[in-house]
């Protein structure tokens, strides 16, 4: 066993249905004509844990590789380094079979929904896949649970026949959580499903969501960069940045109280309907490359606080208060409950 | 299910039909009535058609017409049997190369290919002199020949394929691979692969023809058509029909079966074939259709007036866009605000004259007032004119500035273009103003972002370039098509404050902004005025802050209470979906989504009403929404 003592997580008293340590995920990446090969890393060290029917949401920008965690999580894309555990299986020691067998358990939902329906194939026998794979019915009987499932996402089970381009981006979104849901997963990955839909309809999958997690005890990872979607929805949130996790609390706290610098700039940036506020200056300059990220804190070459000692050291997520923990040196010092030095 | 015969299949009938004429005429040519193929009448050589031998006989006095049935049946026979072995094997390792990738993709594509190395004439010859002439021989030298193709259409599809998300989907479901690999990818990698069988067909028959030409192919008597144009070039100059004859053959059957599969193709893709685009030279004049113009000065800087765009369909027209008016003054910013399909796009478009060639403006004017204070009807400004505004009084910024950027050309030469493309001097001149609209747009280090290229920007700064090249020529009237909606938000916050920050300068001072979003909260930050849109028509209209503390239509009460930002438990969803444009509900459109709609709603279409100064609403009820 390795020595090395994993900062506590937000929830110590639930034991968690998914669990990563250390995840890291690198592409290969390729300079010039000529160049080198070199490795780009998605995703530089994650911890993440899901307790069971709890929501996490993991927000940040575009390439700050959430989407990566999502796919990492459910062994969709193996990770590099570090391991995931379902229920305490180590997904990527499990052999081929058993892990086919566990992923009824787990599902992903994803953010087009113009891309992830076979475009050839009746939406009903798609929705059926899953209940046939793991053998969860006869035809018949699945037959019977498609049209409760299309029911149960507030589609016309008349409907399982069609196929997917008569159906509008809501409904189709509709069809793919149905189909997400036709193994009766414990936990559901959905990665960004409401940022391609349209405004009226986005809402309507939001409560669908949230009624499906109470209905029934769903654990929900839910991946997107629309902060107010994800404080609706979520129990806890995780920020992101460039890879790695930099802010985790209870949503409500989180919102209340921002203590990374990044996540109160990206409060600060999403605009709001209800007034024209004297936002705060606008973060400068954008996220760095992947490829060659900064030394130290990632986040130091956009950040008003910086400190030289920010680039010195990679700065580790620590505990900051009840259920709530940060990779911020110097706010970390300011926070009364946390453990510093 | 679909009926088999709906008009999608009809284009499948007439190739299909004598497709099929000719594969059974060559299959009954034993029950036909034919003269015996490989019998001479060597005192008949060279005769002319006649009632007996309708194509007339060869130079060994065997009837034509019956070699080339009789011929058709081995090429055929050879060409489809090839083409179909080809096809099964190369899809089968392109398939697993793909999807495996890796060793498997050694192992299956990169050794098909090896095949390619060798010129095709040396292969077939050397199988040949292995094993001896004749239609098996053939078939083999064809397949080993065209799988390698077949692999890597497959082999490139599969790639594609293997990331998209219903394939992800399926292995998540927890599918074996061979279930994800002939479920879910060869049905959707197929249409290629059908257009691949066709072209092989045509080109194994080209290949049997020029093998058994050279002696290499179907041995003598028996006929082929390759052999019957061997034979008939001998002779040409006396009997010139010998050689007409197998070569309308052999390329009426290759043309006929390219139109099938093509036809296929389009017939299994469930989509359906996109509606065929009249090229811009053939176009009629885009407003031939519309009402004499009117050049009488507008107030403000812009005034549309009655727009009405139609888009033209399979199924007749449908009018996308209906009735919208609206004004924009000088100095204002005016947000377009919808969902998609409700036209926000295509209305900006329209006064861009960008509209799409099945889309064609069928009323309405678009007044607007150039630099020089006269006064033109956008809408029947000829071409040229038309050219001549854009980029210079008028000009718009896209939602994806990956996709505006020319990837093979300098930041720099793409912003000088639409200088120089203007008259703005020299290019040293123009130069430098580009160095200056970097600077103004907040780039850092302009000069050198000048001289990179779009991929070493950002997605942020990439903006930055196009708006620079938008605002190059100090517009009147800038439109801005979902400027941020493909950037992050800390990004969008930077792009709204430049384009603020342009408006107020003093050197594009007085320009209008035309914002188009579906995003109300940018529209909260940003415009003056707020143009909400619903189904290809203005439901409502009015100052932004007036708008968003008191709509006065529901569509626009509801979208502001579903977004997430409300504290609710229960987001205030509105129910149903945004209807298509070809099936409208009758009366007001949104009624089948409104919660206080009534009987009246669902009968009478309304109009728009005044319901304060400057603000309309499109709703019978207007100052009973909450």
């Amino acid at each position: 066993m390795n020595v090395h003592v994993s900062p506590p997580l937000a929830f110590p008293d639930r034991r968690p249905l998914l669990r990563a340590e250390g995840l890291k995920r690198g592409f290969k990446g390729r300079g010039g004509l000529l160049g080198r090969s070199h490795e780009v890393l998605a995703l530089r060290g994650v911890d993440f844990a899901l307790a069971r029917g709890e929501a996490v949401g993991v927000v940040g920008e575009s390439g700050c590789g959430k989407s990566t965690l999502a796919r990492v999580l459910l062994h969709l894309t193996p990770a590099t380094a570090g391991r995931v555990t379902f229920d305490g299986k180590d997904l990527g020691a499990l052999p081929k079979r058993e892990l086919r067998a566990l992923r009824r358990r787990m599902q992903l939902v994803f953010q087009d929904p113009f891309a992830s329906l076979d475009p050839r194939r009746p939406i009903g026998d798609q929705i059926a896949d899953g209940i046939l794979i793991h053998r969860l019915a006869t035809r018949e009987g699945a037959k019977e649970k498609v049209a409760a499932l299309l029911a149960q996402v507030g589609l016309d089970p008349a409907h399982a026949g069609r196929l997917p381009h008569e159906f509008s981006g809501g409904q189709r979104q509709r069809i793919a959580i149905a189909r997400a849901l036709s193994t009766d997963p414990d936990v559901l990955v959905a990665d960004e499903p409401v940022s391609a839909l349209d405004v009226s309809v986005q809402a309507q999958v939001v409560n669908l969501l949230k009624d499906l997690r109470s209905r029934l005890g769903l654990g929900l990872i839910f991946i997107s960069h629309d902060l107010h979607v994800v404080r609706h929805l979520c129990d806890r949130v995780v920020v992101m940045y460039l890879g790695r996790v930099v802010e985790e609390a209870p949503a409500a706290e989180l919102f209340a109280t921002p203590h990374h610098p990044y996540t109160q700039a990206l409060l600060a940036a999403t605009p709001s309907m209800h007034a024209v506020d004297d936002r705060r200056e606008p973060l400068k300059g954008e996220m760095p490359s992947p490829a060659n990220p900064p030394s130290g804190c990632a986040f130091r070459t956009r950040c008003p606080r910086a400190l030289p000692a920010c680039a010195e050291e990679l700065p580790e997520l620590l505990h900051a208060g009840p259920g709530r923990r940060l990779a911020c040196p110097p706010v970390l010092a300011e926070i009364p409950e946390a453990p510093h030095a | 299910m679909k009926a088999l015969f709906s008009p999608r299949f009809n284009q499948l009938a007439l190739p299909g039909a004598l497709l099929a004429l000719i594969v059974l005429t060559v299959l009954a040519a034993p029950l036909l009535p034919l003269a015996d193929p490989v019998k001479q009448m060597v005192n008949q050589r060279l005769a002319a058609p006649s009632p007996g031998h309708l194509l007339g006989q060869d130079e060994y006095g065997r009837d034509v017409l019956s070699r080339i049935i009789w011929g058709g049946r081995v090429s055929l026979t050879v060409s489809f049997l090839a083409a179909f072995c080809a096809g099964v094997i190369g899809t089968l390792l392109g398939l697993v190369g793909g999807y495996f990738r890796g060793i498997v993709e050694l192992m299956s594509v990169r050794l098909a290919e090896v095949i390619l190395c060798f010129p095709p004439m040396l292969l077939a010859l050397l199988v040949v002199t292995l094993l001896g002439p004749g239609a098996v021989t053939l078939v083999l030298v064809l397949t080993i020949l065209f799988t390698p193709a077949y692999a890597r259409v497959a082999y490139a599809e599969t790639l594609s394929a293997r990331t998209l998300d219903y394939v992800t989907a399926q292995t998540a479901l927890g599918a074996t691979s061979s279930r994800v690999l002939f479920r879910t990818v060869l049905p959707n990698i197929a249409p290629p692969l059908l257009v691949q069988f066709s072209l092989t067909v045509a080109a194994a028959m080209m290949l049997e023809s020029g093998l058994s030409f050279l002696g290499l192919g179907v041995v003598p008597p028996s006929p082929s058509w390759g052999l019957m144009i061997r034979a008939a070039r001998s002779v040409m100059e006396q009997a010139p029909l010998l050689l007409l004859w197998p070569c309308l053959a052999l390329a009426g059957t290759v043309l006929l079966l390219n139109v099938f599969c093509d036809r296929l193709r389009d017939v299994l893709d469930p989509r359906g074939a996109a509606v065929g685009v009249i090229p811009a030279f053939l176009r009629k004049s885009r407003a031939a259709a519309l009402p004499q113009a009117t050049t009488e000065p507008a107030p403000g800087l812009v005034r549309i007036d009655n727009l009405t765009l139609s888009l033209k369909t399979p199924a007749g027209p449908i009018k996308v866009v209906r009735n919208v008016s609206f004004g924009i003054a000088p100095g204002e910013t005016v947000a377009l605000v919808g969902e998609s399909g409700s036209g926000k796009t295509l209305t900006a478009l329209a006064v861009m004259g960008l509209l799409p060639p099945v889309i064609t403006p069928v009323d309405g004017s678009i007044r607007f007032t150039r630099r020089d204070g006269t006064v033109s009807d956008l809408l029947q400004l000829p071409e040229a004119d038309m050219r001549r505004l854009r980029g210079n009084d008028l000009s718009i910024v896209f939602q994806d500035p990956s996709s505006s950027l020319n990837p093979v050309h300098r930041c720099g030469k793409q912003v000088a273009e639409a200088i120089l493309a203007h008259g703005g001097g020299s290019a040293r001149k123009a130069r430098d103003r580009v160095v200056e609209l970097f600077r103004r747009v907040g780039l850092p280090d302009p000069a050198r972002r000048a001289n990179a290229f779009p991929h070493e920007l950002s997605g942020g700064q990439k903006q930055r370039v196009m708006i620079a090249a938008a605002v190059a020529n100090t517009p009147r009237l800038l439109i801005a098509d979902e400027p941020t909606t493909a950037l992050d938000v800390t990004v969008q916050a930077q792009i709204l404050d430049l384009l603020a920050e342009l408006k107020s300068g003093a050197e594009t001072s007085g320009m209008g902004l035309l914002f188009v979003t579906h995003n109300l909260a940018v529209v909260r930050q940003i415009a003056d005025r707020v143009v909400v849109m619903y189904a290809g028509e203005i439901v409502e209209e009015g100052p932004v802050g007036e708008v968003f503390a008191h709509p006065r239509h529901p569509y626009t009460a509801a979208l502001l209470a579903s977004a997430p930002e409300s504290e609710a438990e229960e987001l205030a969803a509105i129910p149903g979906t945004v209807p298509s444009p070809a099936a409208l509900p009758p009366g007001c459109h949104f009624a089948p989504r409104c919660a206080l709609s009534t009987q009246a709603c669902a009968t009478a279409h309304p109009d728009a009403v005044e319901v304060g100064p400057g603000r309309t609403a499109r709703c019978i009820r207007p100052m009973e929404v909450a």
